[in-house]
């Protein structure tokens, strides 16, 4: 039996095993636990862990870093409410699978990053494409497939990426993006060049091949590939704990004989250290991390059911209870992060708020300009299915 | 002596690699011939463990971040990687509006339908189903030239192409040592005729030629295509249609089974764009393939078969 040490910021470690105190209806419970730690598994000590990836890089990251993570989350959050609130209100040209909750992952995740390395992301995927630079409007006119959205209405929601900005696209098929980012760390190997390729799928992401696929070609050959695993606690709807036989899924590389690590997800700092550390390592030529994130998603697998127009969270869903969401709703991870921010007085609580008022209407900005953008051209639709031409519509 | 289609194939990504210093080969089962992994290295020609999904994924991830690269997939693996070739090469380009690419090559090996190795180790026509899915090409050469100038084009294509191996005998038009291409979408009118045309491919352009023969005898002059590329037609078709337009018959012939194969398809585009054509088309049973030769022989659509179908549409 494998031996999992979670260190908690301010607890001592607690060693569990898998199932051991883990209860199918205790997930709310069991993730409590984690506090504000990492847990190291396979060869690394709790001590060692909290040394090297604990909360601490508020120390080594400037001031406008910070300030700039906390400015990301908090576009994530008020971009995506806007979406709720535009579904709610009907007429929506789109669909949405929204990713409030778990904004500490992207933010911490693509700050360790740099311009030129790449991300491959999922249907859940706004947040990581706003977190390495995805531009506001621009990205609300494409999940309203208009013409001048980022893929030219041709995507949407589930499939919104710019290329550009080093992202290998969102990926509707779950647990690909993971494939395809090895497959980029890969690349980068022939190509001779220290960059790095991250993968970020959902607890679902793990139990398909392509997971398999590119977590044992990364460890056989040391690929700089990082496996971000966002367990927010359920695939589509059903409960992790019901449809897996272990509790902490980064368990899982251990068998592929790479290094698994488990954060707090709701902990941007926490994140950002770990990854920084996944990152120098794949730079380094150690080869590739699996980081599993333990957080929760406030609103259903996809849409707005549940919500309300100006409201946070999504109740009543069935499948999960209002008390589980409040309780995660209250480790919300912007409001630690800031709280953190003030405590440490690199951010005054009027400053904080004059953000959260920019990004506002940096929302509503982004909002109108989707709104105002024209439609695509149909015959469009025969384009881009190859580099040169249109296929033939086949009706005359 | 004449080269063999694994030659001409391996010359083929020997030469690109030469010109494009991060084309990338990853294969599993067998060992690429030429000492490509000694002069290129073990980054550029990776032997991988069996695990198709890899391969291609990989290659996908790799030619998406403009690293173009090959992979190499044995026979009855065929369809493993299915899911990555139709959900993902054949549409990420469109689902972006254009930005991402997948300037990649599926080289996939086909059995083909021979004696003693049963269904899974002796399937054909795989290639109809690849051929249906959206934004991917096909390329089916049928001897050692076309394959080594369909190769080179394959690779520098900026689209995905898969290119069907069939492990061809050596015949056709002897192989430049230099590179040259062969382009996709073109076919090639392989003898002329004109009182019927036949269509085929890989296997069955030799049951084909030899039908040809066999017609003769009987004072019947067939015109004989093969298509080379089966995605997309639309570069092919012309070629079918005038031929048609001058024999006013077709027949069609595929080795693999007869429900939805590439056959069809040609068939039913004839017969939309020239009503009132005679069409026939002759395909394996919709069976797996039984390993017994006797049974094999029975259920293959060979020479004497053609013949007596294509006689059949011109004097019945």
């Amino acid at each position: 039996m494998t031996k999992i040490a979670h260190t908690s910021a301010g607890g001592p470690a607690s060693a569990l095993t898998p199932r051991d105190d883990f209860s199918r209806r205790s997930f709310l419970g069991h993730i409590g636990l984690l506090g504000m730690g990492t847990a190291v598994l396979s060869a690394g000590t709790a001590s060692k862990a909290q040394a090297q990836y604990g909360p601490s890089s508020l120390d080594d990251l400037p001031k406008e870093q910070l300030v700039k993570m906390y400015e990301d989350m908090l576009k994530i959050r008020l971009w995506e409410s806007k979406v709720k609130d535009l579904l709610l209100a009907g007429g929506f040209r789109g669909v949405a699978h929204l990713y409030v909750g778990q904004e500490a992952i992207a933010v911490g995740v693509c700050h360790a990053l740099r311009k030129d390395d790449y991300i491959a992301s999922n249907h859940r995927g706004h947040g990581h494409l706003i977190a390495k630079g995805g531009d506001l409007g621009r990205m609300l006119a494409e999940i309203t497939h208009k013409a001048t959205g980022y893929c030219k209405g041709y995507g949407g929601s589930l499939h919104i990426t710019d290329v550009g900005l080093g992202i290998l696209g969102m990926n509707g098929i779950v647990g690909a993006s993971h494939l395809f980012a090895a497959g980029a760390a890969y690349g980068i190997k022939v190509k001779g060049t220290d960059q790095v390729a991250v993968s970020f799928g959902g607890d679902g992401s793990i139990q398909g091949n392509f997971f398999s696929s590119a977590a044992n070609a990364a460890a056989a050959w040391k690929l700089p590939w990082i496996g971000i695993i966002e367990n927010n606690g359920y695939q589509i709807w059903v409960r992790v704990s019901d449809v897996y036989g272990i509790v902490d899924l980064a368990q899982r590389a251990q068998g592929y004989g790479i290094e698994g690590r488990v954060v707090d997800g709701n902990d941007v700092l926490a994140v950002y250290n770990l990854t920084r550390h996944a990152v120098a390592k794949a730079r380094a030529g150690g080869g590739p991390t699996l980081i599993e994130c333990k957080t929760y998603r406030w609103y259903d697998h996809y849409g707005a059911g549940g919500a309300k127009i100006g409201v946070d969270g999504a109740f009543g869903l069935g499948y999960r209870s209002d008390r589980e969401l409040r309780h995660w709703m209250a480790k919300d991870p912007i409001a630690r992060f800031r709280g953190t921010l003030v405590s440490d007085k690199i951010l005054s609580d009027d400053r904080a708020e004059e953000i959260v008022k920019a990004v506002r209407e940096a929302v509503e900005k982004a909002a109108a300009f989707a709104q105002q953008q024209p439609a695509p051209k149909p015959e469009d639709g025969l384009l881009n299915v190859f580099a040169e031409g249109a296929v033939p519509l086949h009706t005359n | 002596m004449a080269k063999s289609m694994n030659q001409a194939i391996l010359e083929a990504i020997q030469a690109e690699m030469r010109r494009d210093k991060l084309l990338t080969l990853l294969y599993e089962y067998q060992r690429p011939g030429l000492n490509l992994e000694g002069e290129f290295g073990p980054w550029r020609v990776r032997y991988c463990a069996i695990d198709e999904q890899w391969i291609v994924g990989a290659v996908l991830g790799m030619s998406m971040i403009g690293v173009p690269a090959i992979a190499h997939i044995p026979s009855m693996t065929t369809f493993i990687p299915y899911e990555l070739m139709f959900n993902h090469a054949g549409k990420l380009r469109h689902m972006t509006g254009g930005q991402a690419a997948f300037p990649m090559v599926l080289w996939a090996d086909m059995a083909g339908r021979v004696p003693f190795q049963a269904a899974q180790h002796a399937d054909a026509g795989l290639e109809s189903s690849y051929a249906r899915l959206t934004g991917l090409k096909v390329v089916v050469p049928s001897n050692p030239y076309d394959a080594k100038g369909l190769m080179i084009s394959a690779i520098r294509d900026v689209d995905p192409v898969i290119f069907c191996d069939y492990s061809m005998p050596s015949s056709g038009p002897p192989v430049p040592d230099d590179p040259y291409t062969v382009p996709i979408g073109e076919p090639v009118v392989r003898s002329e005729g004109k009182d019927i045309t036949l269509v085929g491919y890989a296997p069955q352009t030799l049951e084909l030629a030899k039908a040809l023969e066999l017609l003769k005898q009987d004072g019947i002059s067939a015109e004989l295509i093969d298509p080379r590329t089966l995605a997309p037609l639309e570069g092919v078709m012309p070629t079918v249609l005038k031929s048609v337009q001058k024999t006013g018959r077709l027949l069609t012939s595929d080795d693999g089974s007869y429900s939805f194969s590439n056959c069809t398809e040609i068939a039913a585009r004839v017969a939309e764009a020239l009503p009132g054509t005679k069409i026939k088309r002759l395909a394996f049973p919709d069976a797996p393939a039984p390993g017994a030769p006797e049974m094999l022989s029975y259920m293959r659509v060979d020479a004497v078969k053609i013949a007596a179908a294509a006689k059949k549409l011109v004097k019945g």
